[in-house]
């Protein structure tokens, strides 16, 4: 129904808006995301025809071209056919007119009807928004901003317009108004063809089929809501999913680091993207079809950094069963499980301090078949226990260089700075009396964290770390992690990050796989797995995470369901069915099945795989009913 | 649902096209606390100055010719030889009788002699009033809605060429202008006399002396309201709600007019209040300049012949003339704002 096609708009030569294309189909509702200033408001005016500025490109409303028209005629379909709520609600209205003469006018402006009868529609429309006969009859001045907001919309959508533009419709309104601004807003949108700008990424969430992501006058991704919110491709849409304080996903208030700037050449993230390449500060990427989205980057978006595909044994012990993971940039994969599954072996495996069996691993696409220098440079791991990654024969200074000389980076003088910067880092002191101390001289903590800032010398690109917290306290154990999170926001670095601890996952990682005996059995995104665990097992260990409140008031057995806010997934917990066979822990079937209350015959023979149950995957024959729909 | 609209259809019709217009009670009391003040002070001034205050009221010259049985019957009317409670009280009651004392120039009532000249006063500053404020609104509104384009350059520059002149001024130029050199208007005088017009003639011959005195006032108080106007378009044309205007497709010029002009005339038509008293100074001058029979040339005569009581009353009724039309201009600005008009 509208169509966008190069749209360029720009204030006194200065350009925001730099190629724009974007369609909008009835029924859709397409919101545009991004932070201030990207230049949302300015595509919704260059739309509707009311920017200050100059606008090149076509927009084609009903195969018009609207930067064409002539303004008498722009003026008849504004308003009527497209309408927009601007994003100022506190002035939008005329002060010295009541609402229902502001709505009507509206109307008789368009020569549709005669004074009766827009009244009559007046009166509909502000009763479908929400605002009864004596809110309708007051002036601006008595009413709040949620119910000015409800005025505005209904002055918008009194013509019954095609095409709807609201701007920031729930800008500081509280939850609950908010709540039923979407509600009406809901309604409205649905014969429409909408476009949402806003900045409140639950706002979108909740009204949106389709989301754009706009960043420095660019769409950077576009795709259906729901696949954006839960995985979003592009950097950027990353990085603004994180700053957004939500219920919803963990690692919130994460930030992007920089600030946007309207004068930048080639990809408008690249001053603040941690993945850029060469090309990237030269050209601007095009959008591209990247499977389910669309996505302007010169990298095809996040790239995935290490891709493991791997599996041990030590002797008749299958340690590793065809594990599969991938790493991506700048991201937290939470590796959980119980003592002995095997996440030690993992990680040393994909360093190379174990051979494997059968092994297929890639770094930043290239398959590794070596174990060379450079690939030390790029992946570091910290180990559980300071003992195995830093020599007893070694201080401070040799421990923390070791890595700096092998690379030979640099000359001895500028080496020393950078052992006293990394060392600043883990919050160690850098003077000469401590790094002539050698580890038995250390605390277990500070021996952790000569080992952490022995890792971090080289800016390795991965990190991973194997409850390389565990030993430390928590506040040291806080800081320590607030460092690599910081590390992570400023570098892309991406962390591998091995724990039995579930809380401590949750807050610091995007990803979650559940390890146990050697298979994955659970895997996707944190907050999808740790609101709504689908496998028996993931459940067990989120039932029994710590927890900071009364247990004695909680009746027993309670804990788990009113964790995940859903009490619909209980039902596997009930009392053990009767079974064929007792399950051993030898069987051929699901490697849960000896210890899972859901347990059936099907599950003792048959090994269930690891099925992709969107957005995560999970290797269970009898997930929760109500996620069976949601899979296909 | 379109049950329930029909029903409450007629209620509602009527409520928004039926203005509220009470004026809160407040500010009729500021008026009359107002009003009292003036009075007061028009009674104790003369009876605060040294000597006696008959000379004060009446001045020296008149109490010369005055015969003592004149003298005594003027101490007994204003109640001299009582306390000044009593005579404080005699002195508001004779006011409301309409008893503003005697002219002994023209030997009469000073009331009498004011109702002869002040229709004409009224009828000059009234139409200045309106006229200047509606010419100075549109010019303003036209202006400020083209702001940097030639009409409003040219628009601007020219008003602001006027801004500066005295009423006076601006009169005896036009009255050299248009009434010596090009002698198309009466040089003095409101109509013409002994010409016994009637009808269309009249109001032709009234309007044929009333344009310069009229054109000098309006031409002057236009500026301040044509310059309110268009700085106050400039700011309100930013506003977000002119943007809602121009976003349902209202046209121009009812942007120009309902929305934003709407909201301009707020501060003009209070400007219009505050700027009253000096149109009536200004008025004054203008009428001596064109020997207009009005207040203006009354006081002036007064002042020449020291008609003591003449210019008290001349003075007092040109306070409550200020104070009435200030009465009716906030009554009027309430009906346009209903952010006034709501709280009572
Ligand atoms: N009238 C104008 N003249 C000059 N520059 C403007 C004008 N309006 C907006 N800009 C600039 O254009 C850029 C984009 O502005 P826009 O209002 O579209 O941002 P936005 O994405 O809507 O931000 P927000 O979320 O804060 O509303 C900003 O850098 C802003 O400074
Ligand atoms: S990788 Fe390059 S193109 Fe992609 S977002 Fe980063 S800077 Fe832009
Ligand atoms: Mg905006």
């Amino acid at each position: 129904m509208l169509t966008i096609k190069n749209l360029k708009a720009s204030y006194n030569g200065l350009q925001i808006l730099k190629d724009i294309n974007l369609n909008l189909e009835k029924g859709q509702v397409l919101s545009v995301i991004g932070e201030s200033g990207t230049g949302k408001t300015t595509l919704g005016r260059a739309v509707m025809g009311l920017l200050e500025g100059r606008c090149t490109g076509e927009i084609l409303f009903k195969g018009k071209n609207l930067l064409t028209c002539p303004e008498e005629e722009r003026r008849r379909i504004r308003g009527r056919e497209i309408a927009m709520v601007f994003q100022n609600v506190e002035d939008g209205l005329h002060p010295l007119y009541s609402i229902l003469y502001q709505v009507m006018e509206a109307v008789l402006i368009h020569g549709l009807t005669d004074k009766k009868a827009a009244e009559k529609r007046a009166c509909e429309v502000l009763e479908l928004v929400g605002l009864d006969n004596r809110r309708s009859l007051a002036y601006p001045h008595q009413l709040s901003g949620g119910e000015k907001q409800r005025a505005l919309i209904a002055l918008a959508v009194v013509n019954n317009p095609d095409i709807l533009i609201l701007d920031e419709p729930t800008a500081s309104l509280d939850a609950l108004t908010k709540a039923e601004i979407i509600a009406v807003l809901r309604r409205i949108t649905r014969e429409k063809a909408s476009l949402v700008i806003t900045h409140d990424i639950s706002t979108a969430a909740d009204l949106s089929t389709h989301m754009a992501v706009l960043y420095g006058g660019r769409i950077v991704e576009l795709g259906a809501t729901g696949d954006m919110l839960t995985g979003p491709r592009h950097a950027y849409t990353r990085g603004l999913l994180r700053s957004y304080p939500n219920m919803t996903t963990t690692k919130d208030l994460q930030g992007i680091p920089g600030r946007m700037s309207h004068h930048v050449e080639g990809c408008p993230f690249h001053p603040r993207c941690t993945q850029r390449i060469r090309i990237c500060s030269a050209e601007a990427p095009l959008p591209a079809v990247e499977g389910n989205r669309l996505i302007a980057c010169h990298r095809g978006g996040i790239v995935p950094l290490l891709e493991v595909r791997c599996s041990k044994s030590f002797g008749p012990l299958k340690v590793l069963q065809d594990v599969e993971c991938i790493l991506h940039e700048g991201e937290t994969l939470a590796l959980i499980g119980e003592s002995g599954s095997g996440k030690t072996t993992l990680a040393k495996t994909v360093m190379g301090l174990l051979k494997a069996d059968e092994e297929e691993i890639r770094l930043e696409g290239k398959k590794v078949t070596r174990r060379t220098i450079d690939f030390y440079k790029r992946i570091q791991m910290i180990f559980q226990n300071p003992g195995e990654s830093i020599s007893h024969r070694m201080n401070v200074l040799q421990t923390v260089k070791e890595p700096l000389d092998i690379h030979k980076t640099g000359n001895e003088e500028e080496k020393l700075e950078r052992v006293r910067q990394v060392l600043n880092e883990v919050e160690l002191p850098g003077d000469d009396a401590f790094l002539k101390k050698y580890p038995h001289h250390l605390s277990g903590g500070e021996a952790q964290r000569v080992a952490i800032a022995r890792a971090l010398v080289l800016n390795p690109k991965v990190l991973i770390a194997d409850e390389s917290t565990s030993a430390l306290d928590a506040s040291v154990q806080a800081k320590i992690l607030k460092l690599m999170m910081n590390l992570q926001e400023k570098r892309g670095l991406s962390i591998m990050f091995i724990t039995h601890d579930l809380a401590l996952a949750k807050k610091i990682s995007d990803r979650l796989a559940v390890l146990l005996k050697g298979r994955i059995v659970e895997e996707g995104p944190t907050s999808e797995i740790i609101y709504h665990p689908l496998h028996p097992y993931t459940r067990a260990l989120i039932d029994y995470a710590p927890l900071l409140e009364d247990r004695s008031a909680r009746p027993a057995g309670s804990r788990w369901a009113r964790r995940t806010h859903s009490g619909t997934c209980g039902n596997s917990l009930q009392a053990a069915p009767r079974l064929k066979r007792p399950p051993s822990a030898t069987s051929t079937g699901c490697p849960y099945a000896n210890r899972c209350l859901a347990v059936k015959d099907r599950c003792l023979e048959e090994r269930p795989e690891l099925i992709a149950c969107s957005p995560r995957k999970v290797a269970c024959f009898y997930p929760p009913v109500d996620y069976k729909i949601q899979s296909n | 649902m379109q049950e329930c609209v029909q029903t409450r259809h007629v209620p509602i019709r009527n409520k928004v096209f039926k203005k509220a217009s009470v004026l809160n009670k407040a500010s009729i009391i500021n008026y009359v606390v107002a009003l009292l003040i003036i009075l007061t002070m028009n009674f104790f001034i003369p009876r605060l100055m040294p000597g006696d205050p008959l000379q004060a009221i009446y001045g020296n010259e008149a109490l010369l010719v005055m015969t003592p049985e004149l003298q005594e019957e003027l101490t007994h009317r204003f109640s001299l030889d009582r306390p000044l409670g009593e005579q404080y009280a005699s002195y508001l009651l004779s006011l409301c009788r309409g008893d503003l004392g005697h002219s002994y120039y023209y030997n009469a009532p000073v009331l009498k002699v004011i109702s002869g000249f002040l229709p004409w006063t009224l009828l000059l500053t009234g139409l200045a009033l309106v006229i200047s404020t509606l010419v100075g609104f549109f010019l303003g509104v036209e202006s400020g809605s083209r702001r940097g384009r030639p009409l409003d350059q040219v628009l601007l520059g020219s008003i602001m060429l006027f801004s500066g002149f005295p009423d006076f001024f601006m009169g005896i130029m036009l009255l050299l202008f248009f009434g010596v050199f090009l002698s198309l208007v009466p040089l003095s005088g409101a109509l013409t006399p002994y010409a016994g017009h009637s009808g269309l003639m009249l109001v032709a011959d009234l309007l044929h002396h009333l344009a310069l005195p009229l054109a000098a006032l309006v031409l002057v108080r236009l500026t301040a309201t044509y310059l309110l106007t268009r700085s106050t378009m400039i700011t309100t044309l930013g506003e977000a709600f002119i943007l809602t205007a121009k976003a349902k497709g209202c046209p121009e010029r009812i942007i120009r007019y309902r929305h934003a002009g709407r909201n301009t005339l707020l501060p003009v038509v209070t400007a219009a209040g505050l700027q009253f008293a000096h149109l009536v100074t200004g008025t004054l001058f203008v009428e001596i300049v064109f020997s207009y029979p009005g207040l203006g040339s009354l006081l002036y005569k007064s002042l020449l012949t020291r008609d003591y009581p003449l210019m008290a009353g001349i003075l007092l009724v040109l306070t409550v003339v200020v104070l009435t039309i200030n009465l009716l201009l906030d009554v009027f600005y309430s009906k346009l704002d209903p952010r006034v008009a709501k709280c009572t």
